[in-house]
């Protein structure tokens, strides 16, 4: 492994291009010739693409770890250390005083990107593997390989991307394959409409990140990583220019009393005494986190990722739930240094991330739907790692990243599974991802029961699984750890916290924990637990006998039903639910496993039980990482930290235990009956959490239908004014002026033959006649007269036109010149005589002004 | 010997007569004949021309007479194929009622 690593040199390591490159090879494989190719080879080319890059990534990571340490042992500290790859130079911008800023496409593998990486390329081919055999009978296969491929691309670029604007292409990438692959079946009108809304959505949150690239281009001038973070200080500067940003008066304006007409309107009542201002750091990290909501669905933005749910499992999985989601705190990461400069934009980061947690939590415990649930569920973890990001947790916010990306990648494969046994049997696209169809199904599945309660346990937080050392480490560190910012550069300190913003963070943060343990143990209860209550579902002869007869549903008792000839015996109970195939079942396994470990990484909870423990990898591996961001952050003192988190860790058991033990006793005790009762005791209430608390409803009322009403008016403008006047104006002009014309187009041709003779005469007129006329040059008095050219002309001049002709005859002299004395004028006359003894005449007078400088005037007899 | 104007004179009437022949008659085998008398008027002119004793017995006008008849012998080709086509599909030679364009 070494001699090959050696051959790469760390600042332009071009590995990084076999990892970005293979996927978009797959993808143009399969999307131009995957179609003809046909399936085994098409799963062929997805899979050995994604698999060589995960191969390259391995490589890469193992590089980079030497890389680490080499650099460890030559400053005696962890530096930051990155592999770079300038893949070409792509254009210049103009900064700010006239300098310029390279934007280059270029891409580098740093601690974070690395395990990025790592997760996307190896959770990537895993989905993939599984998707081969979901997807089999899908018309769209290689359709559907292309677009999953690009997806491992674009994030890949989004990823490794060294500078801002790369990263946005990424960014954009990610949101086009995501679109494809929600509306993957576009026939169905809903999953169309979630694909746009996903992409409308996602647009919301690119502006923010826009403006974000403007605003470090005019204060940092830099939008590479390195760049911004050198120049990352000039964003809280005071001085005049370019200076904080003012809210209001907007741009920096001052209000004046406007006077109109003797009326004096008072605008200065609009001026405040002091200009609303913000500094630079707090507008970069707004606007960079709103494009965070849009990608990784938070408040406002979350609405469109329960409704992705509508494409493909392995989409969900892979898309919507392991990586692209990830994005905006793998953002929020990268540019840690950015965001701790800002106190207020910080507090807003992780109070939405806590609401957003809460909020999808409570959607999720009601919801029906098996995919509905683990895209709340989403949503609420990616609340959780925004959380953690908020507080200045950077790597407790990305080690959950890193965890979830493995359980919630096998929960959702494990509920396509499902789906893939219920479907099967229902045929029906809804009702075979309803739980209340389900239960049981661990006897008829144990694979995928297995799995999926690993993952569960994990996300709910049992105990030593890799959740609960992520989750526990985010809740701790709420209570720990403060942005506290930078001092400006006038040296007053910046808008702090109040002191009780952590404690209501981290009360949130438990209830939506507790809530998640109570909903994902429903959901395992209701699915796989209990009895099956699918064989009555497109059944209807089944209804009578209902599901508490186990052994009864072989009987063919009602033959004489006559709606025998579907595909398969609606009279019988059909085949039990069955376990899904090696390729499903064995990403499945592979994942639940990596989701149970991957608390090795980051252990931290393991301290407060054996105070020496130090076996913190995922840490010391991404200190480097986040060291600039440290100053910006203040943390407890030793002891308060270790209260704190003693606090802290048992509040997280506690949610874990209440949660779960609510719902198995709800559920598996009482078989719903206290859910039930629930649900008649606040029907409305019930119904308000079920219908997601009408929040796609309130945007329909003011976003969309005031978008609706600005289309409408543009639209009876656009019908009113540019189509009615502009366009039909023109029409009828040209209408016109073609009936005129239409009359001499008669279509007879004797009469073009006449009118082509009429031309030929009139032609023949023209050159018959002799055609006098002279061009004037002045030079000091001396006038120069050059006769224009013919067919056989003659020429006699008359250097004073009431005077003889200079020579009598005519001749070829084609040229005359005169003098003429100041301030007087003269009359110059030409003859010109052609083949046929035809004569014309032409006389100028020119007068010479007084004036010795002046130009000569012209005029004509 | 015959003075040269006399031919240019002939030229011009048989010129004349052909171009009026072909702007009056309807007849589409009438006007092409009339187009053949014209091209003939210009070959009685370019050979009348080439026996101008200036004309120092260079054969100028006598080989470009040759490529008119040439370029006359094609021209009535394609001008009867066209004529031919024309009757079978309207079933007349008349050029006033050749208006297919038109409708």
């Amino acid at each position: 492994m070494k001699p090959f690593l050696d051959l790469f040199s760390q600042n332009d390591f071009s590995l990084i291009a076999v990892v970005l490159l293979m996927p978009l090879l797959g993808a143009f494989v399969n999307g131009v010739f995957g179609r003809r190719l046909g399936k085994q080879a098409v799963r062929m080319m997805a899979l050995s693409a994604v698999g060589v890059s995960f191969a390259a990534a391995i490589a890469t990571f193992i590089a980079l770890d030497s890389a680490v340490d080499a650099a460890h042992t030559a400053h005696g500290e962890a530096a930051h250390t990155k592999l770079s790859w300038l893949a070409w130079e792509w254009m210049r911008v103009s900064g700010p005083n006239g300098s310029k800023i390279a934007i280059d496409l270029k891409f580098s593998v740093d601690a974070l990107s690395g395990v990025m990486m790592l997760v996307v390329t190896g959770v990537g081919f895993l989905i993939h593997v599984y998707a081969s055999e979901y997807m089999r009978e899908d018309k769209g296969y290689w359709r559907f390989f292309c677009y999953l491929n690009l997806f491992i691309f674009s994030m890949l670029v989004l990823i490794l991307g060294d500078s801002l604007p790369v990263l946005f292409v990424g960014w954009e990438g990610v949101g086009l394959c995501s679109y494809l692959l929600i509306g993957f079946w576009y026939g169905k009108l809903p999953n169309a409409a979630a694909g746009k809304k996903a992409f409308i959505a996602n647009r919301v949150g690119d502006f923010g990140l826009i403006v974000a690239m403007f605003l470090l281009v005019v204060y940092c001038g830099a939008l590479d990583w390195d760049g911004i973070q050198r120049h990352a200080n000039d964003l809280v500067v005071t001085s005049d220019r370019p200076g904080p940003i003012h809210l209001w008066p907007i741009g920096g304006g001052k209000f004046e009393d406007y006077v109109i007409a003797g009326i004096r309107i008072p605008l200065h009542n609009l001026q405040p005494d002091k200009p609303w201002t913000i500094t630079a750091a707090t507008a970069v990290g707004l606007m960079l986190f709103l494009g965070a909501t849009g990608k990784s669905a938070q408040i406002p933005l979350y609405v469109w990722l329960p409704d992705a749910m509508a494409g493909p499992t392995p989409v969900s999985a892979l898309i919507h739930a392991a990586t692209m989601v990830t994005a905006g705190i793998y953002l929020v990461c990268r540019l840690s240094f950015v965001f701790v400069l800002s106190p207020a934009a910080m507090i807003v980061v992780a109070f939405t991330g806590a609401a957003t947690a809460l909020l999808a939590a409570t959607i999720a415990v009601v919801q029906n739907d098996i995919k509905k649930v683990l895209a709340y569920s989403t949503v609420s973890q990616l609340g959780f790692m925004v959380l953690g990001v908020g507080v200045g947790a950077f790597t407790a916010g990305f080690f959950h990243v890193f965890t979830h990306a493995f359980f919630k990648a096998c929960l959702f494969l494990g509920a396509g599974s499902v789906i893939h046994a219920m479907h099967a049997r229902i045929h029906d696209e809804e009702r075979s991802q309803d739980m209340r169809n389900m239960g049981g199904l661990r006897r008829y599945m144990p694979l995928t029961y297995g799995t999926f309660l690993a993952s569960t346990l994990c996300i709910i937080g049992f105990p030593g699984t890799s959740g609960f050392f992520s989750k526990d480490e985010i809740l701790a560190r709420v209570l720990i750890e403060t942005p506290t910012g930078v001092k400006l550069a006038n040296g007053a300190a910046p808008w702090q916290w109040p002191s009780w913003a952590p404690w209501l963070l981290w009360g949130m943060g438990v209830v939506a924990a507790t809530l998640t343990a109570f909903y994902m143990m429903r959901l395992v209860f209701q699915t796989f637990w209990g009895d099956f209550r699918g064989w009555t579902i497109g059944r209807p002869s089944q209804l009578s006998k209902s599901h508490h007869d186990d052994h009864g549903h072989a009987e063919d008792e009602d033959a004489e039903d006559g709606d025998h000839h579907h595909h398969d015996d609606l009279s019988q109970p059909g085949p039990p639910p069955h376990e899904s195939p090696r390729s499903m079942t064995i990403p499945l396994l592979i994942l639940a496993a990596a989701a149970i470990v991957a608390g090795i990484f980051n252990p931290a909870a393991i301290k407060l039980v054996v105070s020496t423990f130090s076996f913190l990898p995922l840490e010391h591996w991404l200190d480097p990482v986040f060291s600039d961001a440290a100053r910006g952050i203040t943390l407890a003192d030793h002891h308060t930290a270790h209260t704190r988190e003693l606090v802290s860790t048992f509040g997280a058991f506690t949610a874990f235990a209440a949660g779960s033990g609510l719902a198995y006793w709800v559920y598996v005790k009482e078989k719903g009956k206290p859910a039930r009762e629930m649900m008649l005791k606040v029907p409305r209430l019930y119904k308000l959490a079920l219908e997601k608390w009408r929040v796609d409803e309130a945007y329909d009322k003011t976003v969309v239908s005031g978008v609706d009403a600005l289309a409408d008016t543009a639209a009876s403008v656009d019908q009113g004014i540019i189509d009615f006047v502009l366009a039909r104006l023109t029409a009828l002009v040209v209408a016109a002026t073609g009936t005129v014309l239409r009359v001499i187009q008669n279509g007879v041709v004797h009469v073009y033959a006449a009118v082509m003779v009429v031309g030929v005469l009139a032609l023949g007129w023209f050159f018959v006649q002799p055609h006098a006329d002279f061009t004037v040059v002045e030079q000091d008095g001396d006038y120069t007269l050059q006769a224009g050219p013919g067919p056989g002309y003659e020429f006699r001049w008359y250097p004073d036109a009431t005077k003889e002709p200079q020579t009598k005859d005519f001749s070829e002299t084609d040229n005359l010149k005169v003098h003429i004395a100041d301030g007087k004028s003269q009359t110059v006359k030409l003859e010109v005589k052609n083949a046929f003894g035809r004569v014309g005449s032409k006389a100028f007078t020119i007068t010479r002004p007084a004036q010795p400088a002046g130009a000569a005037q012209i005029r004509e007899q | 010997m015959i003075p040269v104007e006399h031919y240019v004179a002939l030229s011009a009437i048989l010129f004349t007569i052909g171009g009026v022949g072909f702007l009056v008659r309807r007849n589409v085998i009438v006007a092409l004949m009339s187009i053949e008398v014209m091209l003939n008027a210009v070959n009685v002119a370019l050979v009348a021309f080439n026996r101008l004793p200036t004309h120092n017995n260079a054969h100028t006008g006598q080989v470009f007479a040759f490529f008119i008849i040439a370029v006359a012998a094609a021209s009535v080709a394609v001008g009867l194929a066209i004529v031919l086509s024309l009757f079978r599909i309207r079933r007349t030679v008349r050029s006033d009622e050749a208006d297919l364009l038109k409708n």
